[in-house]
Order: C-alpha cells, then structure tokens, then sequence
C-alpha cells in the first residue's frame, strides 16, 4: 500500500519521507537504547568483571577475573538448582495455564448463557498488581488460619491439619505456580477465544457431517487453525514466567531450603542483597541464554509440527 | 446421543464452575476478610460471612498507616506519566513503522522484539550505575523513563498495527490542501486511531501500576517508594503480618485498576487482542 502512496507524492520525497521517519522513531529508539539495550550489553560485559558495590561507591572500574563469577556459580552449587527450578516453574505454569485456559475458552466458545458477563469479570485476577496477587495467595495458604488448610482438614477427614504449602520444600513451588496461574489465566483465555472466533464454522459443521467426534473435531480442525495464536499466547507465557520475580520475592524468598530459588531471586540475591554485581551479572546472562534457547526450541518444534 | 449432550453439557458446566471458583474466589475471600475485625481473621477455623462487619481496618488504613497513601499518590503519578508518555511515543513511532517502509524497519523491529525479552534485573545492574553517572538514580524521572522502556517495544507494534487499518487517501487528500507532516499526523490520523491510543496509554497504565523491580532498586527514598515496593517494605515484616491490614491493603490496591478495566475493557481487549495475534 504503502509503495504506492510514495509513487503518487512523487519520487523527490524520498528523502523528507526518510528523515521524517527518522525524526518520528527517535524517542523510542533512544529510550529503548539507552534503558534496555545499552544495559544488556553492559551488564554481560560486567559478568565477566570483579565488580561489586564498592565499585560503584569509590568510582573504580571493575576488574576482569578470568571467568571467576561463573567458576563460583557453579562451583558453589547455586546455579544449577537455580536453572532447574525455573525450568520446572516455567513448564509447569506454562503447560497448566494452557491447558485451563483453553478449557474455558471453549466452553465460553460454545455460546452458554451469560459468556459475556463471565468473559469480562474472569479477566479481573489479571489487573491484579502482581505483588498483591502473591499476598492474596499468601492469605489462602496462611498455616495457621489460612483458608486452604481449613479445606484440606476437611476433606481429609482431619488427618491433615497442619498444611501449609509454602513452608514445606516439596510443594512451596506449586503454592507460587498456583498465584502465576491465577493472574496469567485470563490473559491466556482472552487470546485463545479469539483465536477460537477464527475458527470456520463450516469445516466443523463438514467434519461433524463426515462423523469425525468432538475430539477429533478439536485436533484436526480447531487446533491447526489457531496455530498462530497458540504461538503467541504461549510465548508470552514462557517469557513472563521466565522473568517471575514479585511473586516468589514476596511469598517464599527463595525458600524454604532453596527450593524456589529461581534465576530471578538468584541474581536479585547476588546483585541487590550480596552487592556483588559482577556475580548478579552472570547469573543474568545464563539466564537469558536459557531463555532465548528454550523460545528457539519451541519456535522451531512449532515450525515443524503439522499441526 | 442425547446421553452423550447430557454428558457433554455436565463436563462442560463442571469446567466452567471449577475454574471460575479458581479465579474469582481468592479476592473474595480477601474482600470478605477485610471486612472482619481482626479477632474474627485470626479464627480458624474461618468463617464464610463477616460476623459482625466493620470497616475498622479501612479506618486504619487511612489514620494510622496513612504511609500508604504516599506510594498510592507516587504510583499514580509514575504510571500516569508512563502511560501519557508511552502513549505518545507509540503515536509517533506506531506511524513512522506502519507508512515508511524503509530497510531499517526491518531492523528496527527486530531489535524491538528482542528488548522484551530480556529480563528486568539484567537491565537494573546496569542501570544502577547508569543512572547514577548521569544523577537520575533515585529520581522520579529515572524510575519513570526505565518502567517505560519496557513498554515501549509492545506498545509501538501495537499502535502500528492500529494505523494499518488507515487508509493512506486521507493523508494524501490533506497533503493536497498543503498542510504539513506533522500536521496531518496529530490533527488528521491520530484521532483516527483514538481506540488504539486508548489501548496503548491504559495497557502502558496497567503494567507501570504493577512495577515491583525497577522501583525496588532505583529509589532509596522513602517518599519516592511506589505501591509495591512500599507495601512490601513497610507492611510485610520479617516475623508476622498484620494480616487485615495487608487484606484491606491489597483491595484498596486493586481497585483502581479494576475500575479502569471495567471502563476501558472494550478497547483494551479489542487492542491486546489485535497486537498480539497479528504481532
């Protein structure tokens, strides 16, 4: 379209139209510059570097330290434990989130009574602030009041009395994975039901005709129609879990015993409480390695599959 | 076969009623509780209804532990901020995207794409002696430009995919008349595309209210703290909570966004939808 518009106004135009462009994208490439690309750069340099807050205190430059803050990570035991942790988050509140919110977004595909109401008041966790939705969970879990154990004490007929999710190593992730869901559902759901709207009716109408069932109705059709924004919306998924911080900061710290210690609360921990930069730097920068693999690995199972 | 709808319509029912108890029950819960005295929140086991309900703890939210209304104040003024900010740097940069197609675009996109990726604390390690060479560490300036640098790479392509629904024979109509580039942006197309603005400035709102980690490491000054970081300071002690306090907290907290989602849904959906499943 665009081509043509310039065809019209005339060829002289090419420049004005470049620098007019130009002026128009300067804000935002200078402030994404200046705030997010600048720092990544900076801080991988300076993981490579002896630099912790006295650095910054006494204006002296780090010092290179032949790998040293990734030798310590490793050697030290933090990172790998880290690195799991954030995996298994991120898999487990990645697949439950899509799983339950193409649940409900085909039952509110199928036009039940009153689907708009549900639609806009199901999107309320979402303009939750994140911090206060890890303290509504918090609340739920509570172990000496909480509303949680009080439900299990019941259904288990009394046998269970002291539960308390997030003081035990073994479930303390699920307990955060639970408060990541809630406020991630419904964004996951929104997405799916106009991925869902995309859908044609007559090819299901002609496979229903053909004898094909509900569930080969959902994998043969449906599905392989709502490919791009499956994508999308599971994308954004893995990136937002792999960035979780408020959540696992605010409900556990990073316990009991490590067991939710993600890279998140890992280089927040190095940088922000140990005041080694340098340390907080690496761990950062394996981080974002991590990621920028494990989105690779789904793009390119995604590009392959027929689905 | 007519088993078999029975059948389909429980499961159905069944889905529905147990994932909307999962997402809607917690904050009632929360609402309930911050209605009750704090002897009845400390009951176990808990009761369902408020026995005797109160609004004792929102007095004392607003005469004893007033401090929060200084991080509710700040956070509104750096999310506005962000959100009028962002919202015009997306009007401009949205439009340059959509009507040029010149080669860096291409480049230009990529590396927008990418920023959203990286994670918020890689970026702070940097920025923390970053802006303190240049003294906007612990300002509200520094805060405000580092919570919308975040924005600003969703927010373009979102607003882009808003002006490609234009079409280009307005702007043309006005160049004939001889009016000028910046002209026919701000007067002829940019209200054209008022819904995305909206869908901009309000998502922009949304996410600059939620901020927890810039502002947890950019600002040292108590006055300056904003609503997450301050409640999570201030109000989360090390040992107990005072946990009508923090219900009644997390519901005045809320509310505002609440009330801008249930005004603004219609263009806040329509936009996230847009962006996302054509960007």
């Amino acid at each position: 379209m665009n081509r043509t518009g310039t065809r019209i106004l005339g060829k002289n135009r090419h420049t004005t139209d470049k620098l007019f462009s130009l002026a128009l994208l300067l804000p935002a490439i200078f402030i994404t510059c200046a705030f997010i690309l600048v720092p990544i750069v900076d801080s991988i340099y300076r993981s490579f570097l002896d630099y912790r807050v006295r650095n910054i205190i006494n204006n002296e430059p780090g010092v290179w330290n032949n790998f040293q803050n990734y030798l310590n990570l490793f050697s030290n035991g933090k990172l790998l434990p880290s690195m799991k942790n954030t995996l298994i988050f991120v898999f487990g509140v990645v697949i439950a989130q899509f799983i339950l919110g193409m649940a409900l977004a085909l039952v509110l595909n199928t036009g039940i009574k009153g689907s708009r109401f549900i639609r806009s008041i199901m999107m309320v966790p979402w303009v939750v602030p994140t911090l206060i939705s890890g303290l509504v969970w918090m609340w739920m879990f509570q172990a000496q009041y909480g509303l949680v154990k009080y439900l299990v004490d019941v259904v288990t007929g009394g046998r269970v009395t002291d539960f308390a999710i997030l003081n035990n190593p073994a479930t303390a992730m699920f307990g955060v994975s639970c408060a990541a869901l809630w406020k991630q559902i419904p964004l996951a759901t929104l997405l799916l039901l106009a991925g869902l709207a995309n859908v044609p009716d007559d090819m299901l109408e002609a496979a229903k005709m053909d004898g094909a069932n509900a569930v080969q109705r959902f994998f043969f059709i449906t599905l392989p129609y709502m490919k791009s924004v499956i994508k999308v919306t599971v994308t954004m998924s893995i990136i937002e879990n792999f960035k979780q911080f408020p959540l696992f900061w605010t409900m556990t710290g990073g316990g009991p015993n490590n067991s939710t210690t993600t890279m998140a609360i890992l280089s927040y921990r190095e940088a922000f409480v140990s005041n080694n930069f340098g340390s907080g730097a690496a761990v950062t920068t394996v981080w974002m390695l991590m990621m920028v693999v494990v989105v690779f690995i789904f793009n390119r199972i995604f590009r392959n599959t027929d689905m | 076969m007519k088993r078999n709808r029975l059948k389909g319509s429980i499961i159905k029912w069944a889905v529905l009623v147990v994932i909307l108890i999962f997402l809607l029950f917690p904050l009632f819960w929360v609402l309930i509780t911050s209605f009750k005295t704090n002897m009845e929140a400390y009951k176990y086991p808990p009761t369902f209804i408020p026995q005797e309900p109160t609004v004792e703890s929102y007095i004392s939210l607003f005469t004893e532990n007033n401090e929060f209304f200084i991080y509710y104040k700040n956070n509104f003024i750096v999310a506005g901020s962000c959100a009028v900010l962002t919202t015009l740097i997306a009007v401009m940069a949205g439009y340059a995207l959509s009507r040029f197609h010149f080669r860096w675009n291409q480049w230009i996109v990529a590396a927008f794409t990418s920023a959203q990726m990286f994670p918020i604390i890689s970026r702070l390690i940097s920025l923390y002696k970053l802006l303190g060479d240049v003294n906007l560490i612990n300002t509200r300036v520094g805060l405000i430009l580092a919570v919308m640098a975040a924005q600003i790479p969703f927010t373009i392509m979102l607003m882009s995919s808003f002006y490609d629904g234009i079409p280009l024979e307005l702007e043309e109509a006005a160049t004939v008349d001889g009016a000028g580039r910046l002209q026919i942006l701000f007067r002829v197309v940019a209200p054209l595309v008022k819904p995305g603005m909206l869908a901009v400035g309000i998502y922009s709102f949304l996410l600059s209210w939620d901020d927890y980690l810039h502002a947890s490491t950019l600002i040292q000054t108590d006055s300056l703290r904003t609503l997450s970081v301050g409640i999570a300071l201030r109000y989360l002690g090390e040992l107990s909570y005072d946990w009508s306090l923090i219900n009644t907290i997390s519901i005045v907290g809320t509310l505002p966004m609440v009330i801008l989602f249930f005004f603004f849904q219609k263009y806040m959906v329509k936009g996230l939808v847009a962006g996302a499943v054509k960007g």
